[in-house]
């Protein structure tokens, strides 16, 4: 990459008459000779030892890329332009899937619902996962007793797969021998305990809370990382100046964490909006109770693949689905991504 | 107003004691220079007075108040940091406003106060800028108008030069002796360098390895160093300390000749401090004066210092003139001029009086 790296500059630099490029004989061989001026001119990779190197690490991951998500994405473009019979394709419809996933009942209301569970997913997990994280990034930053176990602790949960702590909390939640249940009777709060999953009013909270578990380690050690890249003497000339915790948090690290941020609520929204692993485990192919666990990603399979209970499968409506989960999420995350980016600072 | 008053000021790391009780009192309007080496513990102690950490053990006084459990911004400190430590999302306006602010101070007055300091220190064309677009020394001003907004008692700098290039050093330090005179309050500045502690101090405070060795005046640190590690600390090119032993109204090296000082404090051996310009050198060896041969000499233009090695191979400076050209291992006979050696004693280092 040197090399190129070296030609790149060489359209700037050529032309002039500057001393430096003259002295190494690169500016002299470049302006004298028009054939070696235009081999320099573009940044190429010659089929050298190394080139070769670079290329055998390169293009074995770009085929899996190509393979396994670009051509998906863009088949899945295509599909929802077709009518489907099972895994035949019939003629092309134009927009008629995306017309009917979005205004025709009964996929209208199940689009709604499960966006709307979505939104709620996202805003829930903003708060419980990011904002405990930060909170809890706070308290290992500021070295409270205990700290360096607990950033251990606090990240253990993050390498567990997704079905063991689906499984896990779904034996907590367990109305009878759960164990949430039977500590809110043991210490006497016994009219709390309810089916946690088994009704609507409860259900996407429990999975949130589950999730927000499960994941809380990831924002703590980011925005960890990003309070440790404070320098100790801003908090020390902060500290000369207020003793508030609280005008330190909103007026110093916070502003100075912002890369994290950017980081952290990109992610989040893109894993709020493509969730399904908990919901599917937890709260079924369905979304039971009554779609109240119900999300895209679940309402997705469901249309393009099928459930349980029919087994009546729609390619054209799940990819129409996708289509459009996709472009709101590219959007969505594209927009955050540079207002965020916008408010970070060189520290 | 504000005076400062450490009475047995200990502070302890875990198991590791950096401070081993500091009394100092610091008067109004002083300029006080903690200087040391690489850690004697003067950082250490200017962040027990600013309460970045807390005091292991004794009080600190300020006003005759307790200052020990108060939280370092309501102790009417404000200090300037090494780093400078400027928060990098505010422009400097912000910067200097921020603390002002959180003091519960008018709009009006946080305004005034800025504009006062943004003139003081020249800023008032970088009030916009963010700290990142400015240079080491207009960064150092930006933390001195910080400090200055809040209108402290006292003012603490910790190596505020440290960061900066020679040049800028020179400049910067006429600034902050300008500054000091202009505002008057009570600073405390710590560095390693002695030529900025000479320069800026009314006072000065030479700590070593968590013990104050001695304080007072320049003059007085330099004219009458308390003991050895003050003595050859204070001064450049430092003062050589030569171990002689007394034979009547003479004092002798070993296997190096002898020479004649004037009045001698008693005992039988010292160590004998002498600095470059109470050494007079003479070509040649024989006659009055402790033998030695040159090591090398120093050019500097108005000046030069030539080092010698006397015979007990202590290294000894000589200030002498320009022209006066000594070649390495020249013979060289070291007289000293009279009344301006210094005794100490040999087991304990403290200084002797003649």
């Amino acid at each position: 990459m040197r090399d190129s790296g070296c030609d790149g500059n060489q359209p700037e630099t050529q032309n002039s008459t500057s001393p430096l490029m003259g002295e190494d004989g690169w500016g002299v061989a470049a302006s004298a000779d028009p054939k070696i001026k235009r081999a320099l001119k573009v940044p190429q990779l010659r089929m050298t030892g190394r080139g070769l190197w670079i290329s055998a690490l390169i293009v074995p991951p770009l085929c899996f890329v190509a393979l396994f998500i670009v051509y998906p994405i863009v088949s899945a473009f295509a599909y929802a332009f077709f009518d489907w019979q099972g895994l035949k394709r019939l003629d092309f419809v134009g927009l008629e899937n995306f017309h009917t996933v979005l205004f025709v009942e009964p996929y209208r209301s199940w689009t709604i619902n499960a966006f709307k569970n979505n939104v709620i997913v996202f805003f829930a997990l903003m708060v419980l996962q990011n904002g405990l994280g930060f909170i809890l990034a706070y308290a290992l930053w500021r070295e409270l007793p205990g700290a360096r176990f607990h950033r251990i602790a606090v990240f253990l949960p993050v390498v567990l797969s997704t079905i063991i702590v689906a499984y896990l909390f779904k034996l907590f939640y367990h109305p009878l021998f759960g164990v949430v249940n039977i500590t809110l009777k043991g210490i006497g709060l016994g009219w709390l305990a309810q089916p946690w999953l088994g009704q609507s009013g409860t259900a996407l909270g429990s999975i949130i809370v589950a999730q927000a578990w499960h994941m809380v380690g990831f924002p703590t050690l980011v925005f960890l990382a990003g309070m440790q890249r404070i320098p100790s003497e801003i908090l020390d000339a902060v500290r000369m100046e207020t003793e508030s915790e609280w005008v330190k948090i909103t007026k110093i690290v916070w502003p100075l964490v912002a890369p994290s941020a950017t980081i952290v609520f990109t992610l989040l929204f893109v894993g709020a909006f493509n969730w399904f692993e908990l919901p599917y485990i937890m709260g079924g192919l369905d979304g039971s109770p009554f779609g109240s666990t119900d999300v895209l990603g679940l309402y997705f399979y469901r249309t393009a693949f099928g459930n349980v209970s029919s087994g009546q499968q729609d390619f054209g409506l799940g990819s129409a689905l996708a289509v459009i989960i996709f472009i709101f999420i590219a959007i969505v995350a594209g927009v955050i991504t540079t207002r965020l980016r916008a408010r970070e600072i060189q520290l | 107003m504000a005076r400062l008053s450490l009475r047995g000021i200990k502070k302890r790391f875990k198991t590791t004691d950096v401070l081993h009780g500091i009394d100092l009192e610091i008067g109004d309007r002083e300029f006080v220079v903690f200087v040391g080496p690489s850690g004697c513990g003067k950082s250490t102690l200017l962040r027990l007075i600013a309460g970045l950490d807390p005091i292991s053990d004794g009080d600190f006084f300020l006003n005759d108040q307790r200052m020990n459990d108060v939280a370092p911004s309501r102790r009417g400190i404000a200090m300037v940091f090494q780093s400078y430590a400027l928060y990098p999302h505010m422009d400097v306006y912000e910067n200097m406003a921020f603390g002002a602010r959180l003091m519960g101070l008018s709009k009006d007055e946080v305004e005034k106060r800025i504009a006062d300091a943004a003139r003081m220190l020249r800023l008032d064309e970088l009030l916009k800028r963010k700290p990142r677009e400015l240079s080491g020394g207009q960064r150092q001003r930006v933390a001195i108008g910080r400090a200055l907004v809040r209108k402290p008692d006292v003012f603490l700098l910790d190596e505020p030069l440290s960061n900066l290039d020679a040049a800028l050093r020179s400049d910067v330090r006429l600034e902050i002796a300008k500054l000091h005179r202009d505002i008057g309050g009570t600073m405390i500045y710590v560095t390693h360098d002695q030529v900025e502690a000479m320069t800026l101090a009314d006072k000065i405070v030479v700590m070593n390895a968590g013990r104050i060795e001695q304080v007072g005046s320049p003059r007085e640190l330099y004219e009458t160093p308390a003991n050895t590690f003050v003595a050859t600390f204070i001064g450049s090119p430092r003062m050589a300390l030569v171990d002689v032993t007394r034979d009547g109204e003479r004092l002798g090296v070993t296997n190096g000749g002898s020479i004649a000082t004037g009045a001698l404090p008693a005992g039988q051996t010292y160590k004998l401090g002498l600095r470059p310009d109470a050494v007079k050198l003479a070509k040649g060896h024989g006659g009055e004066g402790f033998s030695a041969s040159v090591v090398y000499t120093e050019y500097l233009g108005d000046n030069a210092y030539v080092y010698v090695r006397l015979a007990d191979g202590t290294l000894v400076s000589a200030r002498t003139a320009p022209n006066d050209l000594y070649a390495p291992d020249e013979a060289v006979t070291v007289t000293v001029e009279p009344g301006s050696a210094h005794y100490f004693s040999a087991e304990d280092g403290r200084r002797l009086a003649p």
